[in-house]
């Protein structure tokens, strides 16, 4: 309250706090000290286990097509590394759009990994392995992954309002579920011999156009990253300029004062949850029928994770999420050819994430410290009785 | 069917699982939503198998006395990680459904980060199991030779008098002692803990490293009975049918005990049935999904009508 009279008493002043106390700046600075924190981190602990962090740092970039490596294979290049990036960045941004959506509604969608698996799976099963011409099949593909992932999100937005279920349980219950199910289905009826995943998808039916040439280096360009840009226009436009999007912000910042409103929750929550899984299962058909062409029986993606990492990174905003998502899948990309290169284990790439993610759910509370900082400088010179209500909640 | 091998390894199932569930109702209880109990187990798991993996060449592999290390170190080991989720909550007043799975989530890429790496420094090959023995198990003298309900004490894993010791002790601060009633408050209405001079985030955070406490035994168990290894695949979603128990035992110590006990048998049910009509186990995939699908069915049934702590989820400031 104090912070809110006092902001407007000197408006124009801007003293250094306003940076992590704005709402203006902080969008920006926060993210920023949670990648640099995240950063620092995970130098220290190169340097802990005998490694350069500078090398290593260096190899996450060359393994992600951003930085030349010293040695290429005829007939492959930087591009080819950059373009095999992209294919990967573009379902981790569908995928961090559908928790954005979700956050915006108050949910937590962690069943995006089983969302993209069932769709993936289905898609695999009923078009991938299919005689169709392409131009029937692609966009079929899609379809199956916007469905497939829909309904399973609206059915959790239903159990959520219908039966008082936490999202979170039945989400993970779905993913076991689904997890092992499909699995049994690969395993015993779609399995490669040699490979033991499922039978490689047929080119034609696969997202992405193999086999381009660039400036004399061979390429594959990402069908999923136009779908992923468009998405993230169309959910900015959805969640700020519509009215079903400004309900589900309501029911997610307030949900009894939504009701309260004349908002129907119920249809709300569901209808977030839907767009959520959509997104999820877009993402699924891009990442198992784009950027890998099989699928890898009873094992969840990771990136069921690593989407919630981007979209608490990118502050819920969709355009947000392309620079987020575009920083993690550095990480999580540029792993194997780090692992590669200076012998470190791959799965530091998770533990960056992980790290990331740990100072991410901080950022509320470095806003929070700044606002009152701001408030208490600012009241200083008033009333006692005014500093004391600042300091009400003074513990740490 | 084999009525003994159902209940026997049906209680191996559940006991790990409840003794998680108690510490998810000490945490809620006092208030603060407790998602992290997957990554707390794994957590301490890790722990105690990393005790297992230093220690055992200095007192010998086949020591009896490296299985009570084991739990120790486990219990330890969830207790101190468990602070992670409790600074967040309380002192970081961070969201607790996302610090829980932040939790959740660094606990599964650290311990398998730091696996690999401790197997490449020891062994030269990195590999992201640490092998641990199977525990002990004893059977109970006179218990025993009851016709089938016997069978709750015949081939007992040594982890299972400690559950019952903790669960106990467990059972009895919670409802019996002022501690528990305060921590039962702070679930309800903290600011009548505080007037009554409790120190609300002092309960709430002993409620969260109690809980990681017993994660961490449940975690040890996990590891050191029917996998015999740490290893990745210990974050099966265990904890998460923890938490489904304890919403189903309305939040009560009791009740939760039956619901894990119903979950064991259901899941070593399924498996005997697979074995008794001779199926391949290709199909035994199938009925792993049993427990998980009998938790969303239960929960449509029995989450409307239970009663969670009023205040869980929100910080006290």
């Amino acid at each position: 309250m104090t912070g809110q009279k006092e902001a407007n008493h000197d408006k124009n002043a801007f003293r250094p706090i306003d940076l992590l106390a704005d709402d203006r700046w902080n969008k920006i600075t926060i993210p920023l000290i949670t990648i640099l924190l995240t950063v620092l981190v995970a130098s220290l602990i190169m340097i802990l286990i005998g490694r350069s962090p500078v090398v290593a740092m260096k190899s996450f970039l060359q393994g992600s097509g951003l930085w030349p490596k010293a040695v290429y294979s005829p007939s492959k290049g930087m591009l080819t590394d950059l373009f095999s990036f992209l294919g990967i960045f573009s379902p981790m941004l569908l995928a961090s759009l559908g928790v954005v959506v979700a956050m915006k509604g108050g949910m937590f969608n962690i069943g995006i990994s089983g969302q993209m698996l069932a769709s993936g799976f289905l898609a695999t099963v009923f078009i991938g392995y299919s005689d169709l011409p392409s131009t029937i099949a692609r966009p079929l593909i899609l379809l199956i992954g916007i469905l497939v992932g829909g309904l399973f999100g609206a059915l959790v937005g239903y159990l959520k309002y219908r039966f008082n279920i936490h999202e979170v349980v039945s989400t993970i219950m779905f993913n076991y579920i689904i997890s092992y199910i499909t699995g049994f289905f690969i395993n015993g009826y779609y399995a490669d011999m040699i490979t033991r995943t499922s039978r490689a998808v047929r080119t034609a039916a696969r997202l992405q156009i193999s086999d381009l040439t660039l400036m004399g280096q061979k390429i594959s360009f990402p069908l999923g990253l136009p779908i992923a840009l468009i998405a993230v226009f169309l959910i900015q436009f959805f969640i700020n300029r519509t009215v079903s999007g400004f309900e589900i912000r309501m029911i997610g910042s307030n949900r009894i004062c939504a009701q309260y409103a004349g908002v129907k929750v119920g249809r709300g929550l569901v209808r977030a949850m839907a767009i959520s899984g959509m997104l999820a299962g877009l993402a699924g058909v891009t990442m198992y029928l784009g950027y890998y062409n099989t699928i890898v029986p009873k094992e969840l993606s990771s990136m069921g994770y690593d989407s919630i990492a981007v979209a608490l990174l990118g502050n819920l905003s969709p355009s947000g999420c392309i620079f987020a998502s575009f920083l993690i899948t550095i990480f999580q990309k540029g792993a194997v050819y780090m692992s590669s290169s200076t012998g470190v284990a791959k799965e530091i790439a998770s533990v960056i994430t992980g790290i990331l993610l740990l100072f991410s759910a901080t950022g509320m509370y470095i806003k929070y410290v700044a606002q009152r900082t701001r408030a208490k400088q600012s009241v200083l010179p008033s009333s006692n009785g005014n500093n004391q209500n600042g300091n009400g909640g003074n513990r740490i | 069917m084999n009525v003994e091998a159902i209940i026997i390894d049906g209680m191996a199932f559940a006991l790990p699982i409840f003794i998680m569930a108690i510490g998810g109702i000490y945490s809620e209880k006092s208030g603060i939503t407790m998602l992290a109990l997957e990554g707390l187990q794994g957590f301490g798991a890790f722990t105690g198998a990393i005790a297992v993996l230093i220690l055992s060449p200095v007192i010998g592999e086949n020591s009896p006395k490296l299985i009570y290390i084991a739990i120790f170190a486990a219990m330890i080991g969830g207790m101190i990680y468990s602070m992670l989720h409790a600074v967040l909550s309380i002192h970081f007043l961070a969201n607790q459904v996302i610090s829980g799975v932040v939790v959740n989530i660094l606990a599964t890429a650290l311990t398998t980060f730091l696996t690999s790496l401790l197997n490449e420094s020891l062994t030269g090959e990195a590999s992201n199991k640490i092998q641990l023995g199977a525990a002990p198990r004893f059977t109970v003298p006179y218990l025993s030779s009851v016709p089938i309900l016997g069978a709750f004490f015949k081939d007992v894993y040594i982890f299972v008098p400690f559950i019952a010791f903790f669960a106990l002790i467990a059972w009895y601060v919670l409802y019996k002692t002022p501690y528990g009633l305060r921590l039962r408050a702070c679930g309800e209405n903290p600011y009548s803990v505080d007037a009554a001079g409790g120190n609300v985030n002092g309960i709430r955070f002993s409620a969260v490293m109690i809980c990681g406490f017993l994660s961490g035994l449940a975690g040890i168990f996990f590891a050191y009975s029917t996998s015999a290894n740490f290893s990745p695949s210990i974050y099966m979603g265990y904890g998460y049918l923890a938490i489904a128990a304890l919403i189903f035992g309305n939040w009560k110590i009791l009740p939760t005990l039956g619901v894990c006990v119903f979950f064991g048998l259901a899941k070593s049910g399924g498996y005997q049935l697979t074995l008794a009509l001779g199926l391949s186990s290709k199909v035994s995939d199938l009925f792993l999904t049993i427990p998980y699908i009998l938790t969303l069915l239960l929960l449509i049934f029995f989450s409307k009508h239970n009663h969670p702590p009023k205040a869980v989820g929100q910080p006290f400031d």
